[in-house]
């Protein structure tokens, strides 16, 4: 009955910024072989770039795993990002738009949000855990 | 990585042809400044065709670039801006880039030139400047 | 010792079988017919109702009472349920009447059952319990397969209707036209955005129309939309016209804190195209005279 092919989930560590540009291309290309259009496929990229960056930015290392996570009647990929930096003192002042510690737009979780469909954080000191999904229904 | 700035006249021009790290990212936009300044251009283009994901260090670090190259007396124009980088940065948030865009080079140009023409210092770009910073001793 | 202590009512079933069907389609003509006229095919109601009847008279002869029977789609009772409520769906009967079709059958037995049983009243009220049991679990089946069934339907033609709704027309060079009509929802103008932004890039159109004379709702969520594909359209380069907006749509784009510096905005289509001529670089010209 269900003959699609789940894809591995992929994982790219993340240390410097070339890592930042290795993982959203990973995340654009599992995101096409599952069926994304390409302004799917931006969204993800972009969505994976400013979390990625927030790793580099304020953690140092971390990891970024990217899922096929799609079922009968929709397509889906999640994306876990997942770092043991110092964590986020205050999740919803870093979720306000304009907020930034670290000298960038204060854009980027809230603007990730935006773009996703499914946006989850949890972050204590050692442990930081964005848990991100865009889903589409199968035409 | 080395991305070419090129002159033409008083113009320079770039065209960012792969995804770029952080650190290229910061090294053409001082590499970029050094120039205008050096060669007092009075307009940049900024070709981002090839960019297919543009995040919001990356929309920052465009935007501030046109406003330090302002400063510098420069215009500035971006072109080749894709579809769905567009539709991702609106989504994000607005206003990410704020300079102005147009679709080619062909368009940047003729955009800069009009700017330019109805500058008072236009005429530099038409007479030989012997004065500009380099050729001094 | 009986085997089966409801045989009795699989009898009566196989016996009675052409009243009970008669007295049935008697009920259930007079209720649709009032409805639903010209909608139903009186010989296809009575192949189905005969057809339900024996699959009842086969259940009760193998079952025996003392653990409810499982009903699933997977069952004979289940397809002939199912292949029934799907065609009401289809041919669009209120889920009242459809529930009717059950209800009408339980009055039936239950005349017949008080009838015939009615010397015997303990065997009479487990037979009415069971049956009803069991036409009560059947009568939800059937309604959650009628559900399921509009579900699908509206869920098609939703799609099939934002696909041929949005036309993007090259209008002159470099100039594009879109009219939108009808309401627009999330996943419609996320589809137009997309498709309208990609066009923009491949005809460099400098300037598109967008004409909401045609949509009937102009909320936040629709404004909002709007922000969004004029700042996107022009981080490209093109410039967006608007025309058509109403004023309940002004008012919301406005509380909404739009962006006037890069919005050019006319009443009607026609000064919108008079305007996007302008912009790049034409205009129409009275001739004089009319053409033969």
């Amino acid at each position: 009955m269900n003959m699609r092919e789940m894809i591995d989930p992929e994982r790219v560590l993340i240390r410097d910024s070339t890592d930042i540009v290795r993982a959203r291309a990973v995340a654009r290309q599992v995101a096409n072989q599952i069926g994304f259009t390409l302004a799917d496929q931006t969204r993800l990229a972009t969505a994976v770039s400013e979390l990625t960056r927030n790793i580099v930015q304020y953690a140092g290392e971390g990891v970024c795993e990217i899922a096929d996570a799609s079922g009968e009647e929709e397509i889906r990929l999640r994306i876990i990002v997942e770092d043991n930096g110092p964590g986020i003192d205050d999740i919803d002042r870093a979720m306000k738009d304009g907020y930034s510690t670290g000298g960038g737009l204060g854009v980027g979780l809230p603007g990730t949000r935006r773009l996703m469909d499914d946006f989850a954080i949890e972050s204590s000191p050692g442990c930081t855990r964005v848990s991100i999904a865009l889903v589409r229904r199968r035409v | 990585m080395i991305i070419p700035i090129l002159r033409l006249g008083k113009i320079l021009l770039t065209s960012i042809q792969q995804e770029l790290t952080d650190a290229d990212v910061l090294q053409l936009q001082s590499d970029l400044l050094r120039k205008v300044s050096e060669i007092e251009a009075l307009g940049v283009i900024i070709d981002i065709t090839a960019l297919e994901v543009v995040d919001s260090f990356m929309a920052r670090v465009i935007n501030d670039t046109a406003g330090m190259a302002r400063l510098l007396g420069a215009e500035i124009v971006i072109c080749g801006v894709q579809p769905y980088v567009a539709m991702s940065l609106v989504e994000m948030g607005r206003d990410l880039i704020g300079a102005d865009c147009v679709f080619n080079l062909d368009q940047g140009l003729k955009l800069l030139e009009a700017r330019i023409a109805v500058r008072g210092d236009a005429i530099l770009s038409l007479e030989g400047d012997e004065y500009a910073r380099n050729d001094r001793p | 010792m009986t085997t089966n202590s409801l045989a009795p009512i699989a009898n009566l079933l196989q016996q009675h079988r052409v009243a009970i069907c008669d007295e049935w389609l008697n009920d259930i003509m007079r209720i649709w017919e009032h409805s639903h006229a010209g909608l139903v095919d009186k010989e296809e109601v009575s192949r189905q109702a005969n057809d339900f009847l024996k699959e009842l008279a086969v259940f009760f002869n193998s079952h025996s009472g003392e653990a409810p029977a499982e009903i699933s789609t997977n069952s004979p009772f289940g397809k002939i349920a199912c292949e029934l409520s799907i065609e009401r769906a289809k041919k669009g009967f209120k889920p009242a009447d459809t529930a009717q079709y059950i209800i009408t059958l339980k009055n039936v037995l239950t005349r017949h059952f008080l009838r015939t049983y009615s010397e015997t009243p303990v065997d009479l009220a487990l037979y009415l319990r069971v049956m009803n049991d069991m036409l009560d679990r059947i009568s939800l089946l059937t309604f959650e397969m009628y559900v399921e069934t509009r579900e699908r339907i509206i869920a098609q033609q939703s799609l099939s209707l934002s696909e041929l709704s949005t036309p993007i027309i090259l209008l002159w060079n470099n100039v594009l036209l879109l009219p939108l009509v009808g309401v627009i929802d999330t996943v419609r103008a996320r589809q137009f955005t997309e498709r309208l932004l990609e066009a923009i890039t491949r005809y460099e159109a400098n300037v598109t129309i967008i004409d909401v004379t045609g949509v009937p709702v102009f909320d936040t969520s629709v404004a909002r939309h709007f922000m969004k594909v004029i700042d996107a359209a022009q981080l490209l380069g093109s410039r967006i016209v608007m025309t058509g907006i109403s004023p309940e749509g002004a008012q919301t784009l406005t509380k909404l804190g739009i962006n006037f510096s890069n919005i050019i905005s006319r009443a009607t289509l026609r000064s919108g195209l008079a305007e996007a001529l302008l912009l790049v670089g034409r205009r129409i010209e009275l001739i004089g005279g009319v053409r033969p």
